[in-house]
């Protein structure tokens, strides 16, 4: 039978990618993300299906995969809710995803997974079934729902060891020893106390104004296990508790301020990945292409943080779930400047970054109206004022890679008319202040640690200007863009710019105590001593035989405070050629007086 | 400005209403190629298996 005729594609119409780059109205785009990725899932699984085919039945992960296969196949038909859950289910994304790729990289996928995974669809769904699913660290996994403990034992080979599960669809069997309630088999939402032998993945139910989110806070899958940082495992009930009061808070802020957003989350988010940070004072979030659904944090400090992240990740699921449709970009090898990451971005990054950034600003436009008190507002306006004119900014440079494709180009331009909506919007004239000067410090630094002038012509330019010459003149595209330039590490100074509106109360201390590790010009310019910090910085540069990168940056800060000068804008736009040129020279060297020649 | 778009025929087939036994009839279809194509998209995006858009934010 030829059925290749009926097959169609996933349509996007024009409404719902208008929807999804505005970020307006768009639940019924979100659904229909939600329903590619379970087509995605299909496929993804049918690739697998399709490697188990050739390979030895009597390879025990072999026979469960087909099992589980024929399970599914009955859950699908039978119970289609049922099906439609597990298909959605990020973990299910996560496990396909890693075994296309360990296919193309001559591996073989994790064929006994999809047992567990159908057994776990069908006690979802009351649906009968035997099957043989392995045990791995003395439990049985059912993705979505929890774990089995059975055993510690395990096989005298080393291999995984397996167990019979046997549903009759109101009791499950795990081996002769184990017999639980299939009523039973839930998340653990902290309202009983969970006990041996099941362990519910640990998940919170929140309700807000009417809004409820169910969403799992998962640690017990290794195919969420999928970030930079370790999953934060074996949380106790005490901090499970935390965890979920945390997400009610951050979802209470979503709901009464934010409805917008509060709406599709709670239909599009189905898993947060608690992590376990370097630092306690770092927050790490992040999101995978691969688990649809999922959102990844540390432990977030405050509930507006928490709901912040919650936008700023849930823009990247929506736009990893478009990019699984229609191509947005093209591969270039061209890397730029986002005003919100240290290292070089390709273009596919840098919209990445500014979609996430598009929801950020509609986030902090209205939360700097909803706080009360003075740090927390003066936090609210500063984020509202630094990133809301980078969304024009990343676009332009967007279209300047020549890396967009149509679609990409239509998406771009929504985007930046939709953050042109906020650009009127007044900001007091402080936060604006912090906002620039952060802004301008990332610029700075980036500039110095990415950016490589030709090696040539700096010479050159540092030959004239000993000579007493007259500038030449350079040609900025002799600039390239380079990953490892300068490694210059963490910024003292950089990190108290931004603690002075991320956390006010403690910028003051520091600042007041005067303990913190920082250089004398440093610690002026942060007192507004600007023209002591500005001859301060001078004369390191000046009078130092090595490269002061960060001097120079500090130099370029003290000069922006100070009234507007050619030297102030000279030391913006050039800096880059400036450090390289003044490196040539050496020590002996005025860098405001070679500001000025460059003229 | 940027041409309005028509409706977007996307690279995922929509299999939403096929029966999972169904599936291996369109082996050598739009399916296959569908499949071939998010290989090559996996490959050229260079995907990892973990970790993609962390953001870090150190404080104190």
């Amino acid at each position: 039978m030829n059925r290749a005729a009926a097959l169609k594609t996933h349509r996007l119409p024009e409404t719902a990618f208008i929807a999804l780059a505005t970020g307006r109205k768009d639940s019924d785009a979100i659904r229909l993300l939600r329903e590619a990725q379970q087509s995605k899932h299909t496929m993804l699984l049918h690739a697998i299906a399709e490697a188990a085919g050739d390979a030895d039945p009597a390879n025990p992960a072999i026979a469960a995969f087909r099992a589980g296969y024929e399970l599914l196949t009955r859950v699908q038909v039978t119970k289609p809710a049922a099906w439609t859950w597990l298909l959605s289910l990020p973990h299910l994304g996560g496990w396909a995803n890693d075994g296309l790729i360990r296919l193309d990289q001559g591996m073989s996928p994790d064929f006994a997974y999809l047992a567990c995974a159908a057994a776990s669809g069908a006690v979802r769904g009351s649906v009968p079934f035997e099957l043989d699913v392995p045990i791995h660290d003395g439990h049985v996994l059912l993705p979505g729902l929890g774990r089995i403990a059975v055993s510690r034992e395990t096989s005298a080979s080393g291999e995984p060891a397996w167990i019979r599960l046997s549903c009759d669809g109101s009791q499950l069997a795990a081996g002769d020893r184990v017999v639980l309630p299939r009523a039973t088999l839930m998340p653990d939402y902290g309202l009983a106390k969970p006990g041996p032998p099941w362990h519910g993945t640990p998940a919170a139910r929140v309700i807000a104004d009417g809004l409820s989110w169910d969403v799992l806070l998962a640690t017990d899958d290794s195919y969420l296990d999928r970030y930079k940082l370790p999953m934060a495992v074996g949380l106790d009930a005490d901090q499970l508790e935390r965890w979920r009061k945390r997400v009610r808070s951050a979802f209470e802020v979503l709901v009464s301020q934010h409805r917008w957003a509060a709406d599709p989350i709670a239909d599009g988010v189905a898993v947060i990945v608690p992590l376990a940070p370097n630092s306690e004072t770092d927050l790490i979030t992040a999101t995978s292409p691969a688990a649809f659904g999922a959102i990844a944090t540390s432990w977030p400090p405050d509930p507006v943080t928490l709901a912040e992240t919650f936008v700023h990740e849930f823009q990247h699921i929506k736009l990893c779930g478009l990019l699984d449709l229609v191509s947005l970009t093209e591969s270039g090898e061209e890397s730029v400047y986002a005003p919100w990451r240290h290292d070089p971005r390709p273009a596919s990054g840098l919209l990445q970054g500014v979609y996430a950034h598009l929801g950020i600003v509609r986030f902090w436009a209205a939360q700097r109206h909803a706080e009360s008190r003075p740090d927390d507002i003066l936090r609210a306006e500063v984020q509202f004022a630094r990133w809301r004119p980078t969304i024009t900014t990343a676009v332009d440079t967007l279209r300047r890679t020549g890396c967009l494709t149509p679609e990409g180009e239509r998406f771009t331009e929504l985007m930046r008319a939709e953050g042109q909506r906020f650009a009127d919007e007044p900001v007091p004239d402080e936060a604006l202040k912090i906002a620039r000067e952060v802004s301008l410090d990332h610029w700075l630094n980036w500039q110095i640690q990415h950016m490589a002038a030709d090696a040539a012509a700096t010479a050159s330019l540092a030959d004239a200007y000993r000579a007493g010459e007259p500038c030449p003149g350079y040609d900025p595209s002799g600039i390239r863009i380079r990953k490892d330039v300068l490694d210059i590490g963490p910024n003292a100074r950089s990190r108290l710019l931004n603690m002075k509106y991320l956390e006010p109360a403690r910028y003051r201390e520091l600042i007041g105590d005067g303990t913190f590790p920082l250089t004398k010009p440093d610690r002026l310019l942060l007192n507004q001593a600007t023209e002591a910090a500005a001859r301060g910085y001078r004369d390191l540069i000046g009078e130092s035989a090595d490269p002061q990168p960060e001097a120079w940056v500090g130099l370029a800060l003290a000069l922006y405070q100070l009234p507007a000068s050619p030297l102030a804008d000279a030391f913006a736009s050039r800096l880059p050629v400036l450090f390289a040129v003044h490196g040539c020279l050496g020590a002996g060297y005025d860098p405001l007086d070679l500001a000025g020649w460059f003229g | 400005m940027a041409t309005p778009l028509q409706n977007i025929e996307t690279f995922i087939p929509d299999l939403r209403d096929v029966p999972l036994d169904q599936l291996a009839k369109y082996g050598t279809s739009p399916l296959a190629h569908s499949i071939t194509l998010y290989r090559e998209r996996l490959k050229k995006n260079g995907m990892p298996l973990n970790n993609f858009n962390a953001r870090i934010r150190k404080l104190g």
